[in-house]
């Protein structure tokens, strides 16, 4: 037996390319279907894990989907925003306590939450350096977003502004990180968060500028009027806020008509949740209420349709290599008569000859089976850490 | 779109990570009292009558500022972040409260429910300068407590807030504020037989608005942290006050002057601040009484 597995292993060293070729077929065929079943589970796992910490998601009216993937997320497009006093009538009914999100601003590609302290004690996350944001125009990092950029507490990242070639739009506002988040590898890791009130004063509904009362600003006003001065563009807007001139820093008309994207409400208990989800059933309501946990789980469903399908191909295009296979080790049978024959002539027993080509067969296939599982076993270690590597490129 | 959403979420979920957040049960809440921080002193003190020992209430403003134009520093902040309830006066007041990061869920503006019948200053400084139009800066009246009754809805605001927090407690909050608003009730009582009076008078500060609406004082008020003697000599031309508000005793050459024009200083403690001694409800009767006193002669 020793002999003809040696023979066998000779056979196949010798021709390389075509082992290879082999045993590549099998080992594919044999982890694609395996691996992506791990890959889609452990997706799956961390959907639902982020979902089902977030009960309940408040929003303007339209894509459930969008909503939850920007509020959880932080992608999607930006969805529509609603007002801020939607925030403060869930706060207001005693069903939930509330965290708001405007989730719209970036810098350098890395998305600007704003959100409230809670936030973080929500999401369990903890401060690695520095402190949380209590002033305006504080940030706090996620580690992988002060990594990316290099920077430390103290520094200072500035926010991008949507329209290039719109000068009368945002002024790009320079905020001081006060604080970086410990690695929580969730998608927090790649945000950069700041106080709700930091985001309107990003988009401009909340600004700082020269006193107009102030003899400095004499040059930039147009007229007064007893208490009415009209000041031209020339005065000076504050693009950074500092402990001097963070009294300056105002919002004009009701916050609760300003921006926000989303509501993330927790509510103690079911019966809480039940009778606020039943205020949002109403077809005239402006304001949707979603379930994380449910809108995941319906696309979870549809990952897995799509995932059967992935599988069926797999399995035809197996059952396709396979046959090859068999088809490559028939001609090759065919191909080594002469070889048999010899074997035969110098004394071989046909169930020696058989062995050995069988061996050669089982050799490959088992080679196969084994690499495939360790690709599985290495899916199953460093799967996420791969499609994290793969989308950061 | 759809499907572009559904890969998105295929590749972010791979991103993942263990977190697990549980919203804390009721049954699981501290047994330690409620940590409640205020913004001025007269809330501090409501609060700590309506909730006892169930609240362990902290109004951190140095005593010797007026916490109106106080700005607290960033370790303040971070205990009040830390609070169970943060109470507000509402009513524009405390502006620091506007550019501070405070937790969305535990704040309450306990004058939330009369806001419209917030005094506007009319003489407010109102700007434009570009696309955002014209607007204007701190123009509502503060001291919303002066008028006991509007306490008293604060009180009610407080107590409400106490109640969702622990509503096991109901019972004691309920006979906190019961206490309470009585206690205000008779001060309302007090003093609208004691301020019934057509006297004209001044203050040295616009902060008694409610008070002067609620008793239908004939009051008006110059800005005394700026140079308002000019302003003082035009309003009594029209207006031949005899009795002056002032929040402290003035300087003493203030004072000196004050007298020559015939004027009487009254202190009237809007006690925004807490008390060197006494508590709210004993500051209003000094007040009370000495500005009864001053009307007698």
């Amino acid at each position: 037996m020793k002999q003809t597995l040696y023979l066998a292993w000779r056979y196949l060293a010798f021709h390389r390319l075509k082992t290879f070729i082999l045993l590549t077929s099998i080992t594919l065929i044999l982890y694609l279907p395996v691996g992506l079943r791990v890959l889609v589970n452990q997706s799956s796992q961390q959907l639902t894990r982020r979902a089902d910490a977030t009960p309940l998601v408040v929003g303007s009216k339209g894509s459930p989907l969008e909503l939850v993937l920007n509020t959880l997320y932080f992608r999607s497009d930006f969805p529509e925003p609603m007002r801020y006093s939607e925030a403060q009538k869930v706060r207001d009914s005693g069903l939930a306590r509330i965290v708001p999100m405007y989730v719209r601003y970036h810098s350098r590609g890395h998305p600007i939450v704003g959100t409230s302290v809670d936030y973080f004690d929500r999401r369990e996350l903890a401060v690695q350096t520095g402190r949380l944001f209590t002033f305006v125009g504080e940030c706090v990092l996620g580690a992988r977003v002060a990594e990316a950029l290099g920077v430390h507490v103290g520094d200072a990242v500035i926010s991008s502004p949507e329209n290039l070639f719109d000068l009368a739009g945002e002024y790009p506002l320079k905020m001081t990180i006060v604080g970086i988040l410990a690695q929580a590898d969730s998608p927090d890791d790649d945000a950069i968060f700041v106080d709700i009130k930091t985001t309107w004063i990003i988009e401009g509904i909340g600004h700082g500028h020269q006193d107009v009362a102030d003899g400095e600003a004499a040059g930039a006003v147009l007229s007064r009027d007893g208490n009415r001065v009209v000041a031209n563009a020339s005065i000076v807007k504050y693009n950074e806020i500092t402990e001097d001139n963070l009294d300056e820093f105002h919002f004009h008309g009701d916050l609760s008509d300003y921006p926000i994207t989303a509501v993330v409400a927790f509510p103690p208990d079911q019966k809480s949740s039940a009778l606020l989800q039943g205020r949002y059933e109403n077809a005239d309501e402006r304001a949707q209420i979603a379930r994380p946990s449910e809108v995941m789980a319906e696309l979870l469903d549809t990952i897995l349709t799509i995932e059967s399908f992935v599988l069926a191909g797999a399995v035809i295009v197996g059952i396709a290599t396979l046959a090859s296979a068999s088809l490559v080790f028939m001609l090759s049978l065919r191909l080594r008569r002469r070889e048999m024959e010899t074997l035969f002539k110098i004394g071989g027993s046909r169930a020696n000859v058989g062995a050995l080509m069988a061996s050669e067969m089982v050799f490959v296939l088992v080679t196969g089976i084994v690499l495939a599982a360790g690709l599985t076993f290495l899916t199953s270690q460093f799967g996420a850490a791969l499609v994290r590597a793969l989308i950061r490129m | 779109m759809r499907l572009a959403l559904l890969m998105m979420a295929a590749l972010m979920a791979a991103c993942g990570s263990s977190e697990e957040v549980a919203d804390v049960a009721p049954s699981e809440r501290a047994k330690a009292p409620l940590r409640v921080y205020t913004v001025s002193y007269p809330l501090a003190y409501f609060a700590e009558r309506i909730g006892g020992a169930a609240v362990d209430v902290t109004f951190p403003a140095p005593a010797e500022i007026d916490p109106a134009s106080w700005r607290p520093g960033a370790e303040t902040i971070e205990a009040y972040q830390k609070a169970d309830l943060i109470l507000l006066n509402g009513a524009n007041y405390a502006k620091w409260v506007e550019r501070v990061s405070l937790p969305a869920s535990t704040l309450v503006d306990t004058s939330e429910s009369f806001q419209d019948d917030y005094i506007i200053i009319e003489d407010a400084v109102v700007h434009s300068h570009g696309p955002e139009g014209e607007h204007s800066h701190g123009q509502t009246a503060v001291t919303t407590w002066l008028d006991p009754r509007q306490a008293v809805t604060q009180a009610r605001a407080i107590q409400g807030a106490l109640l969702a927090a622990r509503p096991e407690q109901g019972t004691d909050f309920e006979e906190g504020l019961a206490a309470l608003e009585k206690d205000l009730e008779a001060l309302d009582a007090r003093m609208e037989e004691a301020l019934g009076s057509d006297a004209p008078f001044v203050a040295s500060h616009p902060v008694y608005q409610y008070l002067a609406r609620r008793y239908g004082l004939d009051l008006h008020a110059v800005d005394f942290d700026g140079d308002a003697w000019h302003d003082l000599e035009h309003l009594l031309e029209d207006h031949p006050a005899k009795v002056m508000l002032w929040k402290l005793d003035p300087p003493a050459d203030t004072a000196s002057r004050l007298r020559d024009m015939g004027l009487e200083i009254v202190i009237f403690d809007p006690c925004a601040n807490r008390p060197a001694a006494g508590d709210y409800l004993s500051v209003m009767e000094e007040n009370m009484a000495r500005l009864q006193s001053a009307l007698s002669r």
